[in-house]
């Protein structure tokens, strides 16, 4: 009996881990109202808690503005983020784990699209850039010419990649995988590979490193619009479709947050904040954030022409690159209806100028 | 009573020499045997796999995972005879499989000789086994990042990682394989009066060879897994580089491709392994 009772207890203990998966990740409604939103960050930073980079949409996360909105309906805001970068928020979200985005560049957005996953565009997370191409400190190399064959790197999969190959078709590479053996690292692998020379270039912000006098910048590009696109917050279409006022109450204070990350007066506390996920030290942010005389022109939420032009110019990217192989539909994928009532609501109709096609603020 | 040379019960017939057109009919019914034995392991080892494809064609018809996830048999059919005419699944598969051809080498004799040496000598397995014991443990991943500061992160690193996944299972089976020869053989050795060329060579060998031919066979899987893993990280070429590009553009059905090249790799390697192991080991009979 003894024996019996052990052998039983024995193997529905091997058993139970396996339902402990089953009920923590479907989402729980109470009726009209969720009682969790998920929102997903590409990138986890490195500092040791996941933090978001940079952008307005970050600031959400430091500004607890959600947390606020939602307090008195009793939702839990759960801010979810992903090492994998746009590839891994693409399988989260195919696997029923998220409702937002709050940033995916544009290559794992349209890849993502391209294979059949459901969401709708509900706002630009952000536009502009700088692009550097880095060396290790040691290279010998003065123009990009001189890496031709070398190693370079990149997360392959994530927007840097499509700037990567716009950087390089600037330089007149049209072939990069051609012309360079380009390899597949995450960011903390790249640096370190950096510092032991063992690739030849990549793109990075530069000035934390090189204080380390890890590098030297062998070429950069400041906010061309023909290397950066902007970035995308979107939301799953089953969820905009059961919870549109959460939508678009999400959409106000995504609004609200950008006007306050356009202010000058605002700028160092967004620095601060920045830094504390790691990624890019406080001298980066400075640096190249101080160079922006306008926030608007960085920290903008429209779905413009600007930004419609740029997603359909990546579209055509991937198919040249031949990184996706079936067609993204962009018909019937933005949904500016939650944009253009926030902007109404909170009065800032013509607070940030929109962008024509090719590149000139108005308004 | 007289007897005859005639009479059967006295002097039973003698076999008459077979004619040479009888030999053919013996055969045949001994072939078509084997070959109906063949077919009989075939049909009843498919059946499992046919199963298992009926039960993914059917949840990728009816959705119950994600399209993202779990591409239909139909698309990855498609993708595996795209990527194979193009000869690209090809070029993967000489890079991966010269990478664990260089590593068998390696690590199946430093394996080897680490085995024998520790098995034979007393003295040497007191100074090395602990620290090959403790080092053992470690998953090839555990040294990668020690191996990048060492070795770079390119075709070094893949052949040293993987080598050291193989290392070990050749290794530890070898000296388990000796370790096991069974008492009275080497007695008689001792009998015979055999210098060590001799016990090494008609007692040692012979007997160790069924453990050796495991502990090359868990290499080889350890190297597969393990080159696999490596290419993961900071690679540009080969079935692991192609699987974790193909996710990360969410190109599953590349992935199942990339899977299904090495596993048909892996069969052959164990066909290789098996017909070496019975033309070595003929002399075996199994209990099972």
């Amino acid at each position: 009996m003894k024996r019996r009772s052990f052998n039983l207890g024995l193997a529905s203990s091997l058993a139970a881990p396996a339902l402990i998966g089953l009920g923590s990740s479907a989402r729980a409604a109470d009726g009209a109202k969720p009682t969790t939103i998920r929102i997903g960050f590409p990138g986890a930073g490195t500092s040791g808690r996941p933090l978001p980079t940079s952008g307005y949409t970050a600031n959400v996360v430091f500004l607890g503005e959600l947390e606020q909105e939602f307090k008195a309906d009793n939702i839990k805001i759960e801010w979810k983020y992903y090492v994998g970068a746009g590839p891994a928020l693409n399988e989260a979200f195919a696997n029923g784990l998220l409702d937002f985005c709050f940033g995916h560049g544009d290559l794992p957005l349209i890849v993502g699209r391209s294979t059949g996953l459901k969401h709708k565009i509900i706002a630009s997370s952000g536009r502009g850039g700088d692009v550097y191409l880095l060396t290790p400190a040691a290279s010998q190399a003065t123009q990009v010419a001189d890496l031709k064959g070398k190693i370079l790197s990149v997360q392959k999969g994530t927007a840097t990649q499509l700037v990567l190959y716009r950087f390089l078709a600037k330089y007149g590479f049209t072939e990069p995988d051609k012309d360079f053996r380009i390899i597949s690292q995450i960011a903390d692998d790249r640096r370190a590979s950096l510092a032991t020379g063992d690739i030849a270039g990549t793109i990075d912000t530069p000035w934390g490193l090189e204080a380390r006098g890890i590098t030297k910048r062998l070429a950069e590009v400041h906010d061309d619009i023909n290397i950066n696109a902007p970035g995308t917050v979107w939301v799953g279409e089953a969820f905009e479709q059961q919870y549109p006022d959460i939508v678009q109450r999400v959409v106000n204070r995504l609004v609200k947050v950008a006007h306050w990350s356009s202010q000058d007066a605002n700028r160092e506390q967004q620095y601060q904040w920045w830094t504390r996920s790691g990624t890019n030290a406080y001298l980066d942010n400075k640096k190249e954030w101080d160079r922006v005389k306008d926030l608007r022109t960085r920290h903008s939420p429209l779905l413009d022409d600007f930004y419609k032009a740029k997603i359909q110019k990546s579209i055509a990217e991937t198919r040249q690159y031949r990184l996706t192989r079936r067609d993204t539909p962009f018909e019937g994928w933005l949904e500016p209806k939650y944009l253009n009532n926030a902007l109404r609501e909170l009065k800032l109709e013509n607070y940030f100028p929109s962008q024509s096609v090719d590149g000139k603020f108005s308004g | 009573m007289a007897v005859s040379t005639d009479d059967p019960n006295i002097f039973p017939a003698a076999p008459s020499t077979q004619p040479a057109s009888v030999v053919p009919s013996q055969i045949w019914p001994h072939a078509g045997k084997l070959l109906l034995s063949l077919i009989n392991t075939i049909l009843l080892g498919s059946i499992l796999p046919l199963v298992l494809f009926g039960l993914w064609w059917v949840a990728a018809d009816r959705h119950w995972i994600a399209e993202q996830i779990l591409p239909p048999p139909a698309f990855v059919w498609e993708s595996l005879k795209d990527v194979l005419q193009s000869g690209e699944l090809l070029g993967h598969i000489k890079i991966s499989a010269s990478r664990v051809a260089w590593s068998l080498l390696i690590g199946g004799s430093a394996g080897l000789l680490l085995g024998f040496g520790m098995g034979l000598s007393r003295t040497f397995k007191a100074y090395v086994f602990p620290t090959f014991d403790v080092l053992a443990q470690l998953p090839v991943l555990g040294w990668i990042p020690l191996l990048i500061i060492f070795v770079g992160i390119e075709e070094p690193l893949k052949v040293t990682a993987v080598s050291i996944a193989v290392v070990v299972p050749v290794a530890l089976s070898t000296l388990h394989g000796i370790a096991n020869i069974p008492r009275p053989l080497l007695e008689v050795g001792r009998v015979y009066q055999f210098d060590t060329l001799q016990l090494i060579t008609r007692i040692v060998l012979p007997a160790t060879a069924p453990s050796l031919f495991t502990g090359l066979r868990q290499g080889v899987m350890q190297a597969w897994l393990s080159v696999v893993f490596v290419e993961l990280l900071s690679s540009s070429e080969g079935l692991g580089f192609l699987m974790a590009y193909s996710r990360s553009l969410s190109q599953i059905d590349m992935v199942i491709v990339a899977m299904l090249a090495i596993g048909a790799v892996g069969i052959l390697i164990e066909l290789t392994l098996r017909l070496i192991e019975s033309r070595l080991q003929g002399w075996r009979r199994n209990a099972f």
